[in-house]
Parts: C-alpha cells; sequence; structure tokens
C-alpha cells in the first residue's frame, strides 16, 4: 500500500510529494492525505494526468485521495497527450532536414513529402523526433511546418533537440513540438516498439 | 497597519494613506522623490539570476508610478554558514547588472546574517509631481493592458517539480528578470490613467486594488490574455503554488465568473507573478497605438486585456 501523508502541507507540496512518489515507485494504487480543498484539487489533477482513476473520501476536512491504474511512464510528462495506447509504438526519429543524400534540393522536397505522408501511419505514430539538421523542419519558414503542426494538433508528441536549436541558434525560432534533451530521447527509443531513423 | 499612528508631512504625495507601489515625497514644484523597497527568498536555483529577477521586481514599483529609478541600495540576508560566499557574489553581480541596465546607479547596502538568503533592494526614482501614475484614476472606457505574460507562479512550481525542460526554465527566467522600463517609458506618451504592476496578489488581486473605491467595475477577456504557454498545462497537472488558492479565496467574492471557465484557466488569473508586467489604464482611443507601440519596442507580450466598465460596479466580470 502506497500512502503519503500530505497533512499540514500547503501547496505545491502534496502534489510535489505525489509526484515523486508516482515517479520512483509507479504504484498501481496509492492514497494521498491532505486536509485542504487546493491540496485535494492539485493531486487530484496531477494524478489524473498520469493516467490514474481517482477518487475522494472526506472526512471533516481530511480528503483521502486514492489512485488507481496508474500507467505512467518513467520519468515526467510535461504538457503531452496520451497516444499509442493501441497497437504499436513507431518512434520516426529525422536526423536531417532533407531525405537522402544525391541532390539536395531534391532532398528538401523529397522531405516535406515525407512529413506530409506520415499521418498515413495513424495510430501507431508515437513519437516524431528531431534531431541534427531534423530541427530545421520545426521553424518559422519551414515548409513542414504546417504539417507538424496538424500532426501535433492531432495528439502526436513532437520531440526537438534543445541542444541542436542552441547549436544553430534557433531556440527562438521552433514553432511546433516539445524542446527536449537526450535523456527523453533515448527513453523514449526505449519504450517505442519500432525506431525508424530518416 | 491599522491603529499605528504614522508621522505625516504636506509633501508627502502618496503615501501609506492609500498603500501603493511607491512613496512619493514632493521636494519641489517640478520634482518629486519615489521610494520603494522590496526583497525576498531565491525564486530560482541559479544565484545569478535570481539577483536579477530581485532587481527588476524593486525597480518595477517605481516604473509602475511612471517614474525614472535613478539610485538603488542593496538589501542582503545570507546565511554565511551554510552557503558559500560565492552564491552571495552571484546575487548581487545579477543584481549589479539588471540595475546598470536600467541606467540606475548603486550606493551601498546592508547585509545580516540570517537562516536563509534574501535578497531584493531600495531604489529611488524622480517624477514629475504632475505625472505620478497611482493605482487610482480608472476613468469609464479605459483599456487595461497587460505587458507581460501571466503564468510565472504556476511555472516555477513545475521548475521546483522538476517538470519543466532547460528551455522553458529558461524563457520564464528572462520573462522574470525583465525589466519594466520600456513599458514605463512608452506610457509616458500616452494617456494613461493608472497603473500598476502585478505581482503577488495575481492578475485579479492588482486589478482588485485598482477598482477600489472607483465605484466602477472591470471586465477581463480571457481569450485576450497574454499567458506563458505552458503555464495552462501545468496548472492542469496541478503544479499550483499556494499563493493561486489565497489570491482566489480573497478576491473569488469581487469576481463574476462562468462556472464552466477551465479550472487551469481560473488559476492563471489568481497566480501570484515574480516580477510580473505593468497593468495600464489607457484611454480607449489610444490602447491600440500603446500596445503597437509596447511591442515595437520589444515588449512582444504587451496586449489589451479588458476595460473599465461603469456597471456593475466592485465587479470584475470575466468573460
Amino acid at each position: 500500500m502506497n500512502k503519503i501523508d500530505a497533512r499540514g502541507l500547503s501547496c505545491p507540496a502534496p502534489v510535489l510529494e505525489t509526484k515523486a512518489a508516482v515517479e520512483n515507485r509507479h504504484p498501481r494504487h496509492l492514497e494521498v492525505l491532505v486536509d485542504n480543498e487546493p491540496a485535494r484539487q492539485n493531486v487530484v489533477r496531477f494524478l489524473e494526468s498520469q493516467g490514474y482513476r481517482t477518487h475522494v473520501d472526506q472526512e471533516g476536512a481530511l480528503y483521502t485521495v486514492v489512485g488507481t491504474g496508474g500507467d505512467s511512464v518513467p520519468g515526467p510528462k510535461p504538457v503531452e497527450t496520451a497516444s499509442g495506447d493501441a497497437g504499436k509504438k513507431i518512434m520516426v526519429m529525422v536526423a536531417a532536414d532533407r531525405m537522402g543524400s544525391g541532390d539536395d534540393l531534391l532532398g528538401a522536397k523529397l522531405m516535406i513529402n515525407f512529413i506530409k505522408t506520415l499521418k498515413e501511419m495513424g495510430d501507431e505514430l508515437w513519437r516524431l523526433v528531431f534531431v541534427n539538421s531534423g530541427v530545421k523542419l520545426t521553424i518559422d519558414g519551414a515548409g513542414t511546418l504546417e504539417d507538424l503542426k496538424g500532426l501535433e494538433e492531432g495528439g502526436l508528441t513532437l520531440l526537438v533537440c534543445g541542444t541542436c536549436l542552441d547549436h544553430f541558434d534557433l531556440l527562438e525560432k521552433k514553432r511546433v513540438g516539445q524542446t527536449t534533451n537526450m535523456l527523453d530521447i533515448v527513453t523514449a527509443m526505449q519504450l517505442a516498439d519500432k525506431v525508424i531513423n530518416i | 497597519m491599522c491603529g499605528l499612528d504614522f508621522p505625516t508631512d504636506p509633501n508627502v504625495l502618496v503615501g501609506l494613506s492609500r498603500a501603493d507601489d511607491a512613496g512619493v515625497y514632493k521636494i519641489s514644484d517640478d520634482l518629486a522623490l519615489i521610494q520603494t523597497v522590496d526583497f525576498f527568498t531565491p525564486v530560482v536555483d541559479d544565484p545569478y539570476w535570481f539577483g536579477q529577477i530581485a532587481a527588476a521586481n524593486a525597480l518595477s514599483d517605481v516604473y509602475a508610478m511612471g517614474g525614472e529609478p535613478k539610485t538603488a541600495m542593496n538589501l542582503v540576508s545570507f546565511p554565511l554558514k551554510r552557503m558559500d560566499l560565492s552564491v552571495l557574489r552571484e546575487v548581487i553581480q545579477g543584481g549589479i547588472d539588471k540595475v546598470r541596465e536600467a541606467g540606475v546607479v548603486l550606493l551601498g547596502g546592508h547585509s545580516v546574517e540570517d537562516d536563509e538568503l534574501k535578497y531584493g533592494l531600495s531604489v529611488t526614482g524622480f517624477i514629475h509631481p504632475n505625472r505620478i501614475l497611482t493605482k487610482q484614476g480608472l476613468n469609464v472606457g479605459d483599456r487595461l493592458v497587460l505587458t507581460k505574460p501571466l503564468g510565472t507562479g504556476i511555472v516555477n512550481t513545475a521548475i521546483k517539480g522538476n517538470l519543466a525542460s532547460g528551455e522553458i526554465t529558461r524563457k520564464v527566467t528572462a520573462i522574470m528578470a525583465a525589466l519594466n522600463r520600456t513599458a514605463a517609458t512608452v506610457m509616458r506618451e500616452y494617456p494613461v490613467h493608472a497603473c500598476t504592476d502585478i505581482t503577488g496578489f495575481g492578475l485579479i488581486g492588482h486589478l482588485a486594488e485598482m477598482m477600489q473605491g472607483t465605484g466602477l467595475g472591470l471586465k477581463i477577456i480571457l481569450e485576450k490574455l497574454p499567458i506563458i504557454d505552458v503555464a495552462l498545462g501545468f496548472a492542469a497537472m496541478g503544479m499550483v503554488p499556494g499563493g493561486t488558492h489565497k489570491n482566489r479565496s480573497f478576491r473569488a467574492h469581487m469576481v463574476d465568473m462562468d462556472e464552466g471557465v477551465d479550472p487551469a484557466m481560473q488559476d492563471i488569473i489568481f497566480d501570484p507573478q515574480t516580477s510580473g508586467g505593468l497593468c495600464i489604464a489607457v484611454a480607449p482611443t489610444s490602447a491600440e497605438g500603446l500596445v503597437d507601440h509596447l511591442q515595437s519596442e520589444g515588449v512582444e507580450h504587451a496586449a489589451i486585456i479588458g476595460e473599465v466598465v461603469d456597471y456593475p460596479a466592485g465587479i470584475i466580470q470575466v468573460v
């Protein structure tokens, strides 16, 4: 039984303690004791954002928030939509701003077409990751931007390498996707059923 | 501070009798002194940036009065026994750099040993006695212009919870460390009736102070609010600081908001801000010009967020 006693704590301490427990132990079931309404609200929100079902038992000013069925992946999941529960999880890693080598102009056209066509993978497309010059596909003025935005709006998680953006001095110009680090990329590779490198 | 007897002086133009962002003391018919002091515990891990933010925050009160800061003094509490002095050096370097950016000179300061690090400044500025901008002075029809995006309290909570990427941390740090100087300079050219800076009481708390005693009401348009984009997502995950709830319970009775409004959005309007932007009440016909001017000078998030209405009085309608 995972129990967190967060009585006497004010926000954001209860939700941060809950987060630590979820990350360290990935419990299927946990109970969080809080003694104020804001803490109750925030712990419920956090658990639900991590895929738990919740209910609250109240006794006077004491609330027990019960979370069950957590399916959280290791590591934080900031602001992202759950996806890919069904079927395979395909991660596509784009490491260049053009497709293939030979003719760069052709390569750039092919890349635009590739991104446009990616949606045909359907729900199995789980992560789209951009590294090295691939990050240039996510910036202002890129021919791929509108299609990438469409994919993101459809619930796909796009990860864009922060080190790479920084290297090309494009941090401010990125218009789509979450900036990410190597740990997130490696974790995504590990969780994916299939990784396609472009 | 009810019941305490404070000394008075006819030259006090803005004092304790109606709490404002800073006090103003008249020296001559064309010069008045603005004085303010502010300090707090670290809001970010990086000591240099903490210094910058604390300085930007202290300077902001002078900008909110329409004035120009001139001199500053450091205020430091430092836990000598458990923190290396190099940390303090970084903090003060941040403060110096920010003060220099503001064209302000540092004249000295005072430090004491304490259990935790605190830093801030007392700031003195100049203003013409006829050009003082207080929180009072709203006119019906005035548009409200906000100059920085909301959500720093929520994003800082997410940073504490290791949920924010380095890029998000850098972005919110830069927002907090940004001076309100450009906004204050630009607004001098417009028919501004009242101004304050948005800090610990959150947007609604500071709007309530502007509205109080005017017999007028306010209307805020949620979709116009500049918001740090990730803040809504973090709020939806429960990354909400305690101050948000305190602000809400203190002012909820003055707010008329549809219950169906996204709870995360409700948190944004009560979220305590660190070194937030200016909220400027400007004549309606000048509002768009002011915002365009602010944006062209680099105050990129400036937006018209609402207006002053005559009915219902004493209520902030949030639509």
